[in-house]
């Protein structure tokens, strides 16, 4: 099968022309046209982008098979692990979400559920203690802010 | 003598007290990260560098603390090799053929030593070529005018790639991706492009975000779907037993290596792994019949193992001297030296010459300091590497989280930083290499603004881009670094492939 290069070249061929539209409606820069403005070295770039993306369509490569099924679910599950991290590390702080994040991608990686948040606990405190005391950098401390010494 | 003075210079530099800390705690560091199978150097290197700004590291202090790391990553490489038959990285692929082989043997600890040896001897070479190469190389890109840096540069995304790479197509594809994200923000003439209105676009893409992503979390994925987090066998290294005759002979073949290892380390799409596989071959043919290579022979430990380290420091020649990075992890050095103001290439030599040559004599005295590491302390790494990775990649991943999170404070960068994972994973998938990527990302705005010089200097006329016979020659050596994969590459991979066969088929005997 060699869907996925031929895809690819075809989303990247879109890519490189809305990139090249784009790079036309750059405003004029101050002092008229100069030989290379703006817009110039764009241009080369989803020139370029446009004939090796041609080349991928052309003469593809076999695929690599995507992770359907089971496991395909676990990598979602980790990116939203990842994702929500972010969006709580400022909220709850960076102990309980460090903890939440570490213990759950142990677990779905194969941990025992009560190893998978010995790791996280302790990872989140070691890592909290050593920023905050030794290296003088605040993280956020969230929920646990009440804890907070003078 | 010129040189001789600065080095001194550079020593007082790297012996600073705390310089000298933070390169053995790198040095350290490094080992580990190149130990760890998946976890490559640029991708270890890569972590480190946040680490290094929010400790408020000074510029030399910061830059030691990070070759100490590829040094080490380059030592470590090896453990993994031997003692599991997994390469810690890329170019110790040829260290399992007659590594692992000792190991079954029971001689795994004086495969370490003789590694270890081997390495030490390899980057010896390697720097002593580096101290004397790089000045002249120096000198003679000052003739480099803008011109001339373009098709450096042309040269440089050409080669990238290697010769015993698999699609060049893919190459330029990648380096097309990394070169746009890098034209996002505000341009040297004021003037928006692509930031939608987005304010924290206006400064363009930082690349340590894209980095520390496109390594690090799509290492993590990876591990994932391969289900590998369980880790492999446990396994046991015996009472260290060896004689000075053992090491004697074995340094014919490291310094045999350290030499091929440097000459393929500063050309262009050789590296590392091109370098430990002629150091491999080489010391087959020397040897001849005499040899047992394949069978656990020390001299095939020493030779690929010389040449991979003295690849990798003769891949700081032209980082250093032109501020063309031709491995992964070099690049993610030179990222660092962007990030610390630093402007990479000839001028460094004369304007920052105290990092430079601070940053050479850290090589060598990391390299004392990694020698003393590796034969007593092997046990330690050997503990380490026993975390099975279900363990070890959530935190390294939060590692990441924290270092990115601490250069902003904004979860903006790590959202981004996601984003970058999760497009890493799909385009490892394709085959797509991230290096160029990442060389795209940091040459973009020094490509650019040369092209601009170029043409302003010859009134918009284009032929000026191959006008000069230095400007030809690199254009003919970036045409050929595209072309000679498909001709050669298949050859090669395949001797590679069949070496790597052959030595699998005996070990399971």
């Amino acid at each position: 099968m060699t869907f996925n290069d031929r895809i690819f070249g075809v989303l990247m061929i879109v890519l490189a022309v809305a990139y090249g539209w784009g790079a036309t409606q750059f405003p004029e820069s101050f002092g008229g046209s100069e030989a290379v403005g703006p817009s110039t070295f764009p241009f080369l770039l989803a020139a370029v982008l446009v004939l090796s993306s041609l080349y991928m369509i052309v003469r593809p490569d076999p695929d690599n098979a995507w992770p359907w099924s089971r496991t395909g679910i676990e990598l979602i599950v980790a990116v939203v692990v990842l994702v929500l991290y972010a969006m709580l590390l400022q909220p709850l702080g960076f102990i309980i979400s460090t903890s939440l994040a570490v213990g759950i991608l142990c677990w779905r990686m194969g941990a025992v559920p009560i190893k998978a948040v010995v790791t996280g606990v302790s990872a989140a405190v070691v890592v909290f203690l050593l920023f905050n005391f030794a290296l003088d950098l605040s993280l956020p401390m969230g929920l646990l802010e009440f804890l907070e010494v003078g | 003598m010129e040189t001789l003075g600065y080095l001194i210079d550079g020593f007082g530099v790297a012996l600073a007290p705390h310089n000298l800390m933070f390169g053995l705690l790198g040095a350290f560091l490094g080992t580990l990260i190149g130990a760890l199978p998946g976890l490559g150097p640029a991708n270890g290197v890569a972590i480190l560098i946040p680490l290094a700004f929010t400790l408020g590291l000074q510029p030399d202090t910061a830059m030691i603390m990070l070759t100490a790391v590829y040094a080490g990553a380059m030592y470590g490489g090896r453990i993994s090799s031997i003692l599991l038959n997994i390469p810690g990285d890329e170019p110790a692929m040829m260290t399992c053929l007659d590594g692992y082989p000792m190991a079954k043997k029971g001689k795994a600890a004086e495969a370490l030593a003789i590694s270890a040896v081997a390495s030490f001897i390899g980057s010896l070479v390697a720097t002593i070529g580096l101290i004397l190469l790089a000045p002249l190389l120096a000198d003679f890109a000052l003739t480099f005018g803008p011109a001339e840096y373009f098709a450096l540069f042309l040269l440089a995304f050409a080669t990238l790639g290697g010769i015993t790479g698999k699609n060049p197509m893919k190459t330029v594809v990648a380096a097309a991706i990394g070169l746009m994200i890098a034209t996002v923000g505000i341009d040297s003439t004021g003037v928006q492009r692509y930031t939608f209105g987005v304010l924290e676009l206006y400064e363009g893409v930082d690349f340590i975000i894209a980095i520390v992503g496109l390594f690090a979390i799509s290492e993590l994925l990876f591990f994932i779907e391969n289900r590998a987090g369980g880790g492999g066998e446990k396994m046991a290294v015996n009472k260290l037993t060896i004689s000075w005759k053992d090491i004697r002979e074995i340094l014919p073949s490291s310094f045999r290596g350290g030499v091929l290892g440097f000459v393929a380390g500063v050309l262009p799409g050789a590296g590392a792994s091109l370098g430990s596989f002629i150091g491999y071959t080489l010391e087959k043919r020397v040897v001849g019949k005499k040899g047992y290579f394949g069978q656990g022979d020390p001299r095939g430990v020493a030779g690929p193992e010389a040449g991979n380290n003295g690849a990798s420091s003769g891949a700081l020649v032209p980082m250093l001297t032109l501020g063309v990075p031709g491995s992964g992890t070099t690049a993610v050095l030179l990222a660092l030296l962007i990030s610390l103001n630093i402007t990479p290439g000839p001028l460094m030599f004369t304007q920052n010459a105290d990092i430079v040559w601070g940053v050479i004599a850290a090589l060598l005295i990391g390299n004392f300091l990694l020698l003393v590491l590796n034969i007593p302390l092997v046990g330690i790494f050997v503990k380490l590497l026993s975390v099975p990775p279900m363990y070890l990649l959530p935190i390294v991943t939060m590692i990441a989280f924290v270092g990115i999170y601490s250069i902003s404070n904004t979860t903006f960068d790590l959202y981004f930083m996601v984003a970058f994972g999760v497009a890493g994973y799909v385009l490892r998938k394709l085959e797509i290499p991230l290096v160029p990527i990442i060389l795209g990302l940091l040459l973009g705005p020094e490509m650019e603004k040369n092209l601009r010089h170029a043409l302003d200097i010859s009134d918009g006329d284009w032929s000026i881009l191959w006008n000069s016979g230095l400007a030809i020659g690199l254009w003919v050596f970036a045409g050929i670094g595209l072309i000679l994969p498909y001709i050669v590459g298949p050859i090669l991979r395949r001797r590679m492939q069949s070496q790597l066969a052959q030595s699998g088929d005996t070990s399971n005997d």
